[in-house]
Parts: C-alpha cells; structure tokens; sequence
C-alpha cells in the first residue's frame, strides 16, 4: 500500500456511478465461459496521461454523459455478479454501472512522472477487487484525477473476467470515440456469448490439467489472488537503439523474421530471473498474445495463452534459443484446455492464470494509445496486472508515440516476489537492458 | 359453489335497468320539454294564423311598456353576463424530461444505500423491499447532487437543479405556445421542500427578464397537492385582472432533501421521490379560446388540518441523530381515504350527473330515516368523467382511490405509467399523466379530466378540466419516445 503521507497526493475523491443511459431490459444475463471465470482473480489496471490541451473545456459532466452512452454498447460492464443455483457466476445485466471516481492533485504530471514511484499510481486507479459481496461489487473503475497543469490521469481498474487487456483497451477507445463524435449510438443488441475457440483438441489432450493455469485454495466470495509473499512491480523503458543491438545480438546480422522484439526482450528477462532463482529456475512460462480473431466489439478473454517448455537449463541456454521457443508458432495453445479444466466442475472452483508460471505478456497491439482527447493522444499511458501469482508476470507494452528517434519504444513491467526483485534489477543491468540511469 | 350464471343474466337486466334510469334523470328536462313543445305546436298549427294575428293585436302594447321590458331584459343580460366568472383557459404546457444521464436503475438506487447505509443492513433491507413493490421503472432520474456516494447535497447543486427544471419547462412551454416573456402578467412557482431566498419566482423572474410589474407568487411547503393550489390562485387572480396570461410552475427539488439517517419511515421519500417538473400557461383572454387544449371547470380543495391526527401524518422533523428527514406516519392510507371522501362530497355535487345524484340522495334518507345499515351508495364518478389523474404519490395511493372510487384498470393507467416512468415528482406528477393520455391519443373535445392530489397538511385537492378541442398526439413532450413501450406490465413485486 501507499505510505501515509502519500496518501494525501490525490485528494478530494468523490465517487458516483454511471450506467447505460438505455434500460438493457429486466434479466438480461451474460453466461461466463470456463476462461472468463479462470480469470476471475485478475485485474487490469490502465493508467493514461493527457495533456492540458487534450481537456480544455472539458468537464467532468461531459465525460460522464458521453460514458453513459459508451455503456450503452459495454452493457455487460455495468452488470453485477451473482452465483446460479449451483454456484456457478454469472453477470446480471442490470445496468448498475461502472464506479466512477474524481480526484484532484496538486502536482503537475510531469512532476509525477518524475517522482517514478509505480506504487504511487495506485493512486491514480480506484480499484477494489470484487467481493465479499458479488451483487455489489462493480466490475470496472474509472478515475479522472485533474493534476495542477490542468492535465488528467484516467484511471481504469478492469476485472479480468469480462475480457482481456485487449477488451478493455477497446472499452476504453470506444469512450474516446464517442468524446470525438466518431461513434453514435446504433440499436441495443445483445451481444451474443463468444463462440468457443475452433481449433478441435484431441479428448485426451483436454482431459490433461493445463500448464499455465492453476486451481488455487477457494476464496469465496472475496476475489482476490493469494500470494505467499509481497510482490513488487517495476518498470523501464527501452530505446529503439537497446531494442536494435539486442535484435543483432540474438539474431545476428542476417536479421532472423521469426523472431520480433518481444521475443528477444522476454528471452533476456527470462534467462535474467532463471539466474536470480538458481535451483529454482522456470522451465515452463506462459505467454500471452492478442488473439487475431479478437472481435473489437465485444469483451472477451480471448487472448492466446501458450505455455512454453524449454527442455535445457535455461541459465547457460544460447538466447537464440530462448528466443526461438517463445515465437509465435511455437507453444501449446492451452484455451480449451484451460476452459474444460473449469468447466469439469462448472466453473465452482477458483484458478489464477497470470503467475502460475512466469508470464509473459505482449501488449503492443492492445491500442493503448488510441485513445484520443480532442484529437491528442495520451502523453504516456500503460498497464499492470493486480492479483499475479507467485511466479511473477512481465508486460510489454509500447512507449509513447514521440518524434525523436530514440527515447522511449516500449515499456516493460515486471512484477516478482520482492525479494527476487533486487537481484533481477542487477542481471538486467548485467545483460544491458537496463540501463544505469534508470535505477534508483 | 352457487351457481353463477342466472346471477349474470339478472345483472345484464339490471345494467339495461339502471342505463334507462341514467337517461331517464339526466335527460328529464328535454324529455319533459320536448311534449310541451310538441303540445303548443298542435295548438298553433290548430289556431291558423289569422288567429295568431288577432291574439297578438289584443295584447295592446303601448311604446312605455315595450321600452321598460326591452331596457329590463337588456339590464339582467348584462349583469348576468357581468357576474359570471371568466372562463380559464389552459393554453398549453410543458413537462421537464429528465437527461438520462440523471437516470437511477433498481440496480444503482440499492448499490448506493447499501455503501451509505453500511452500518445498518436492515434499513438497507427496507430500502430493497419498498422498492421492489413501489411501482417505479427503471428509467426513473435524480439530480446530479444525489448520484455521488454519499450525495453532497449543497445549495449551489440545489439551485443548479431547480434552474436546469424550471428553465427548461418554462423554455419548452414558450416555445410550445408561442408565449413572449413579457407577456407573463402572473407567475407562481410552487415548490414544497426547497425555498431559497430570492424565492424561486425571483429566479425565473430574473432569468427571462420579465416586466416588473409581474404579479409574482412563491409557494412552499404546501406538499404534494401545491400544484392544485397555485392552479387555484391563478384561477382567481385571473377573475380580478382581466385578459391575461398566468404561468404556474410546479416542481419539487429533490437535491436539499435526501434523508441521510437511516430510520425508516423517513427513508421512504428517498425510494419515490424523483426529479419533474412542469410549466402551464393559463390565460383568460377571449383569443386564446380557439387554441386552448383545456378550459378550468372547478377547483375543490379540502384541508383536513384541524385533526390533529391527519396534521402530524406527513411530518418534516429530525430522527434520533439530528438528520431532517420527512415521516410518514402508518395511518396515511386511512387519512387520505377520509380527505378523499370529505372532497368528493364536495364535489359530487358540482359534477355528478342527476341520476348519480338522485340515487346518492335516495340511499343517504333512507339510511337516516328506514334503515341505518343500507350500504352507502357510492357515486359513479366514471359518469362524470372520462379521465382520471390521480397523482403518482406510490402504488398504495393508487390502489387506494382505484378501490375507492370503483375505477378500471384503464382510467388509472396514466396515474401508474407516470408512476414507472417518472416516479413520483410530487406536484407535477399530474401534468406528466395528463400528458400521458394526450400522448396516446385518448383526448378528445368535450372530455373532462378529474386531477386529484394529496399533500401534507392534511389536503386533498381536486380540479375539473374539460377538454376544449381534440389533441393530435404530440411529437414532443416527456413521453415522446417511450410511448409505444406503454403500458407496460408492472410485477408485484420485481425480482431485484
């Protein structure tokens, strides 16, 4: 949590709730598919910077007036949770609304983007996990802290069980979209539930328990990971020049197509934290990508998740390899696996998926910065993930859109047991990714 | 079981019965006109006209007589038509509609009492529980103040709110009738549980820039039935100041008066309370005659204040903790059922065809004089009637007069679809189910219109309107674009 005297940062907060201007109609539900409740511990939190200019004249009435009718289209976001008979979740569409919250701060962003605390954005995003009580709890937090400069910070908190960092950024740009007027409200549809994943898995196959989710303790009705010890997030840029010398280095000259930035950066990281652990090394990680499929429209958790084994010591491993193991053709897509594990007991029993391995996601498609204010892009935004387990996760996301050359190409989070996390800091530093400067 | 079938065939006598009787009475002056009128016409067409003549020459008129007679008949025609009192004309007027960003669904209502009220999940069970059997929709609205948890019901978010109803009423009944502002010789605003100073007229007042010497009037705290009230006082200051135009507006501010505690008879305002408003233009100008929709017939107020019982049942008073809220005491029910009957003697006579009347008569001597315990004949009012507007004050109330008064399903369905749709917004409740009936094209020239409110004091207030020509079915107002959707069913109790 936030040390005390950072807790009066961000002051004034006031909260209120905004729905659907449209009545959805009485018992509407949206059945959760087995993936949907496997997600149900994790959370998405988004934070975006804008600019004085991006909001001038803009008010906080107007922001809320164009959510209600974004929730027009995102119904299933202003639902409430509640159990079946058999104590199955489900969400009932009855237009209670998204947390809306408001803030001021008296510093500048650019102030607050120096002070390079990541802690302190907990400030930014009001978020509550979902639980004790279902019925009441909401599925999606929204801040708006207005800083000194007469900028703002959005601040999205998302339950992971009404879809993938790529839904919310969606969520998210479809707001944006009516601000603009690029977007007008059509008639309701009800969205119909996500068709189940095509590809048809061998029966036995399916039966088997998947490698990156994991059935936890039962947590009732409070949904909320627990983890053996603290874990700490942290993040650094890279440079398009680190992002070229690291390609050359595990590619060689000749450029290899298969392998994109993500996958070099995560073999590094992933060779990094394999030292820090020693006996404990990870052998098998998950990664998460956008799903092509992905349907712009309607929330899902859709994203693929593969689970990577790497057959050889992962520490003295060449990084080609390492490389070569977590591209995209490679890896189980674990799905329909993971979807039959929840559905054997009727999606009663609680999984995480992010953290039973070492996870790691790419986030550089997820259109975090579409989303625009009277035409001007977020000055920096990005994302972590609340509630991973154990095993640690590792976000790729893209740096801001800037004209110079160099600066800042993309952003990576880490979040590990903070213990391990110093250490990591170091291995990174050893193998070039990060930087001196960037240490505290 | 007895068998039931030679009972309807004897009803079905009965109702020819009692429909020959209804003619018989209403009709006796024409019926007892029309042989005397056929009688002198056999008389003359007997006599011939030669004979007329002769008759008429004998009558021996000199030039005195003929004057004094015509200057008599001039005299008692022009007091006559001095004394009787101008008609009130209803030129048109305009509901507040609410934005939907100021719409509260079932879902929201309970999920915010359950985080203000967190210390006592019984209230908050009480809350749920009036709700599912309020009669309320889901597309009901409150005031911007009132959506924050918990509310932070300031004066300026009060004013905000009592400026964004009032001025878009009254700018949608200028633009419905054409009206200038400073053309407005009368203005009452009646607004119950708000009253800042400068009062609310002196708002609107300063923002339409009206002319000073406007007869301005600001009523408050007169509860629920103050719409009926300030309708009653523009009637009579119309009768002292000739040609001219009147503007009630009748809202209820719901931003000062959220009850913050958590005793629960206080706690159900906050359930049914919800932000309308409406603006009127009356006028008794002779121009005004062709375009009016309605003309004023009578206004009967009944205050029930001298019982001690009846003056405490809707009670603005701190609870334990020092937070105002509004009790509303356990007997309301019965109260409101005696107000009613004191106002419907009232005005049972004014309205009620003679045959009702006869028969009402008939039943009162004979349980005075033969038999005591003959059941009281209760008038049919649907004889005197063909819409009814009973304010939208919750369910129970319309149960209640829907019983009482012996109405169908369909004379109280504009009283319980304002209800759902709108809530219940106090004085303007019977101008949104006014308009509900026009909007479905039930209005027709000629037809009369009973508005019945009830308010704190205890008062039970009545106004007679009578149709003045067929209303089109209008393509604005407040029910513009949910109309189809009604009637709608409404559940019992619905399963939150």
């Amino acid at each position: 949590m936030v040390p005390p005297e950072q807790d009066r940062l961000v002051y004034n907060i006031r909260l209120s709730s905004v729905g659907p201007g449209r009545v959805t109609g009485t018992d509407v539900v949206h059945e959760l598919s087995g993936l949907d409740l496997a997600m149900k511990l994790h959370y998405l939190k988004g934070v975006y910077f804008f600019g004085s200019q991006a909001v001038e004249g803009l008010t906080i009435t107007r922001m809320k007036e164009i959510m209600f009718f974004s929730l027009n289209d995102y119904y299933i976001t202003s639902g409430r949770i509640k159990r079946s008979e058999s104590g199955r979740p489900y969400i009932k569409c009855n237009d209670c609304g998204v947390r809306f919250v408001e803030g001021l701060c008296d510093k500048t962003i650019d102030e607050w983007l120096e002070m390079g605390d990541d802690s302190l954005d907990n400030l930014l995003v009001y978020h509550r996990a979902i639980g004790p009580e279902l019925s009441f709890s909401p599925s999606v937090y929204l801040q708006v802290t207005w800083f000194k400069c007469g900028g703002i910070s959005v601040g999205m908190s998302w339950a992971h069980i009404l879809g993938d960092a790529f839904s919310a950024s969606d969520f998210i740009n479809s707001w944006g979209q009516y601000m603009a007027g690029l977007k007008l409200n059509g008639p309701l549809t009800l969205s119909k539930s996500v068709a189940k994943i095509e590809k048809p898995d061998d029966p036995t196959q399916l039966a088997k328990e998947p490698l990156s989710a994991k059935q936890v303790n039962p947590v009732g009705d409070l949904w909320v990971t627990a983890n053996n010890c603290k874990m700490e997030t942290f993040s650094f840029f890279l440079s398009k020049l680190q992002l070229l010398t690291l390609h050359v280095k595990i590619c060689g000259e000749d450029g290899g197509k298969r392998i994109s930035p993500f996958e070099s950066v995560c073999a590094v990281i992933w060779q990094c934290i394999a030292r820090v652990k020693e006996a404990y090394e990870p052998q098998i990680v998950t990664v998460c990508r956008k799903d092509p499929y992905h349907d712009i429209n309607v929330p899902s958790n859709s994203q693929i998740i593969s689970a990577v084994k790497a057959n050889f010591s992962v520490t003295e491993a060449d990084l080609n390899k390492l490389a070569m193991l977590l591209a995209e053709d490679q890896g189980l897509d674990e799905r329909n696996k993971i979807e039959a594990a929840v559905e054997k007991e009727n999606g009663v029993t609680d999984y995480i998926m992010y953290g039973t391995n070492l996870t790691f996601v790419n986030l550089e498609d997820a259109g975090l910065y579409e989303l625009e204010l009277k035409g001007h892009k977020p000055m920096f935004a990005y994302y972590s993930i609340q509630g991973v387990g154990d095993e640690g996760a590792v976000l790729f996301l893209p740096g801001p859109p800037s004209t110079e050359s160099d600066g800042k190409e993309r952003l990576v989070t880490i979040t590990l047991p903070e213990d391990q996390l110093l250490k990591l800091k170091s291995e990174l530093k050893r193998s070039g990714l990060l930087l001196a400067t960037e240490l505290e | 079981m007895p068998p039931t079938l030679p009972d309807f065939s004897s009803s079905v006598k009965l109702k020819y019965v009692k429909l020959g009787y209804q003619y018989l009475v209403n009709h006796i002056l024409t019926l007892t006109l029309i042989p005397v009128m056929a009688g002198i016409l056999v008389e003359v067409l007997r006599l011939g006209p030669k004979e007329i003549v002769n008759l008429w020459n004998s009558l021996h008129f000199d030039l005195v007589q003929i004057l004094c007679s015509s200057f008599l008949i001039i005299f008692i025609a022009t007091v006559y038509f001095m004394s009787k009192p101008r008609s009130i004309y209803l030129v048109d007027y305009a509901c507040y509609k609410p934005p939907v960003t100021c719409r509260v669904p079932f879902a929201t209502f309970m999920e915010h009492s359950r985080l203000i009220l967190s210390n006592n999940p019984k209230s908050v069970e009480f809350q749920m529980r009036i709700l599912e059997r309020s009669g309320l929709g889901e597309e009901t609205c409150l005031p911007p103040a009132i959506h924050y948890i918990p509310p932070t019901p300031t004066m300026e978010a009060a004013r905000g709110e009592a400026e964004i109803v009032i001025f878009s009423a009254m700018d949608s009944l200028f633009k419905k009738t054409g009206l200038k502002p400073k053309d407005i010789d009368i203005l009452i605003v009646n607004c119950s549980l708000f009253s800042p100073t400068p009062s609310l007229s002196a708002m609107v007042i300063n923002k339409y820039k009206l002319r000073s010497n406007i007869k301005s009037f600001n009523l408050s705290g007169m509860g629920c039935s103050a719409g009926l009230i300030s309708i009653d006082l523009a009637r009579d200051l119309l009768q002292v100041h000739p040609n001219s135009n009147a503007v009630v507006v009748s809202t209820e501010i719901i931003t000062p008066n959220y009850y913050k505690g958590n005793e629960r008879a206080m706690l159900l305002p906050n359930c049914l309370f919800r932000m309308g408003g409406a603006a009127i233009l009356l006028s008794n100008r002779r121009s005004e005659r062709w375009r009016a929709k309605y003309r004023l017939v009578h206004v009967v107020r009944t205050h029930k204040g001298a019982d001690d019982k009846a003056y405490r049942c809707v009670f603005e008073e701190e609870d334990k903790e020092g937070k105002v809220g509004i009790s509303l005491s356990k007997d309301l029910m019965a109260i409101a059922g005696e107000a009613l009957k004191s106002n419907i003697t009232t005005i049972g006579p004014l309205v009620l065809p003679a045959s009702e009347q006869l028969l009402f008569l008939l039943t009162l001597i004979g349980r005075k004089i033969f038999n005591p315990k003959w059941k009281p004949y209760i008038p049919d009012f649907k004889q005197a009637f063909e819409h009814f507007c009973i304010h939208a004050g919750g369910r129970a109330v319309i149960d209640e007069l829907q019983k009482n008064l012996q109405l169908s399903a369909e004379h109280v369905e504009a009283s319980r679809m304002a209800l759902h749709r709108f809530g219940n917004t106090s004085s303007s409740s019977l101008w949104y189910e006014m308009s509900y009936i026009e909007a479905k094209g039930r209005m027709k020239r000629g037809d009369r219109i009973w508005q019945i409110a009830f308010g704190s004091g205890f008062k039970c207030n009545s106004a007679v309107w009578k149709c003045n020509r067929t209303i089109k079915t209008p393509t604005d107002g407040p029910w513009a674009d949910c109309i189809d959707r009604y009637p709608v069913h409404i559940p019992e109790v619905v399963k939150l």
